[in-house]
């Protein structure tokens, strides 16, 4: 069965996390478009986007793009290889544990500055 | 339709059109470049330094770097064109009224093809100091 098993979790999630980033696209180059105005409005942006509130925004980004890369390779090994799809549940957990193993270093690494005044 | 299926022979033969089979390769080649360049970029900007701590200077100094405008120039490219033809799966699967699919595409395509040519601007225009020679 599909419905309401790994597979099914797996996509949506790329779904969720792949729109999620998209839109944060559409922000994080505008952002840096301010930057052609000059040092003045470029600072002013640079800084309202430093906000302890728009940084954890930013994890949550970091986040997403770890899990979509990470569950984007298992859809090419699905797609490429005769074993993945047989593998898929399994290639999915396997996911998980990467995200973690890397997503819980860079929490550790980011969330002190985010609290901690910043990294000035 | 976008295309669902587990390979590249399958994909070749639900492919309602020959550029939506284009668009299933272009995912996946898109995609596993992506991998590298955005994880790579997100290290630079978010581990090596601390992402609160980037000013003007920081982000001048940068796109004053040829190597940086190419890595940059490439990776907007891709992400724009992957992320917004994912959307238009998206789209396509969850917005059934005619016109509002019509309406919501050509409003997403607008932004992106704004926010290519703007983001692809601000990379050519650093130095400042060496406009106009």
């Amino acid at each position: 069965m599909y419905r309401g098993r790994e597979g099914q979790w797996a996509f949506y999630l790329h779904r969720i996390t792949g729109v999620a980033i998209l839109l944060y696209l559409l922000v994080h180059v505008g952002e840096l478009t301010a930057a052609m105005f000059g040092a003045k409005y470029s600072n002013a942006i640079l800084e309202f986007f430093h906000q302890p509130l728009f940084q954890l925004g930013l994890l949550g980004v970091i986040g997403a793009v770890l899990y979509h890369a990470l569950n984007g390779l298992r859809i090419l090994i699905m797609d490429f290889t005769s074993w993945g799809t047989r593998m898929q549940q399994k290639l999915w957990y396997g996911v998980l544990v990467l995200f973690a193993l890397l997503y819980i270093p860079t929490m550790i690494k980011i969330l002190p500055e985010i609290f901690g005044g910043g990294g000035h | 339709m976008a295309i669902k299926t587990r390979n590249f022979n399958e994909a070749r033969q639900q492919a309602s059109t020959n550029i939506e089979l284009i668009w299933w390769v272009f995912m996946r080649v898109s995609g596993v470049l992506l991998v590298f360049l955005v994880l790579g970029h997100i290290y630079m900007n978010n581990i090596l330094i601390s992402n609160t701590s980037i000013d003007y200077d920081y982000v001048a100094s940068r796109f004053s770097q040829p190597l940086i405008k190419v890595y940059d120039l490439v990776m907007l490219a891709l992400a724009m064109l992957h992320g917004t033809n994912g959307l238009r799966y998206v789209i396509d699967d969850y917005v059934h009224h005619a016109g509002w699919r019509s309406f919501i595409k050509f409003v997403l395509y607008f932004l992106v093809a704004l926010l290519i040519a703007t983001g692809t601007m601000v990379l050519f225009s650093f130095p400042f100091n060496k406009v106009g020679g």
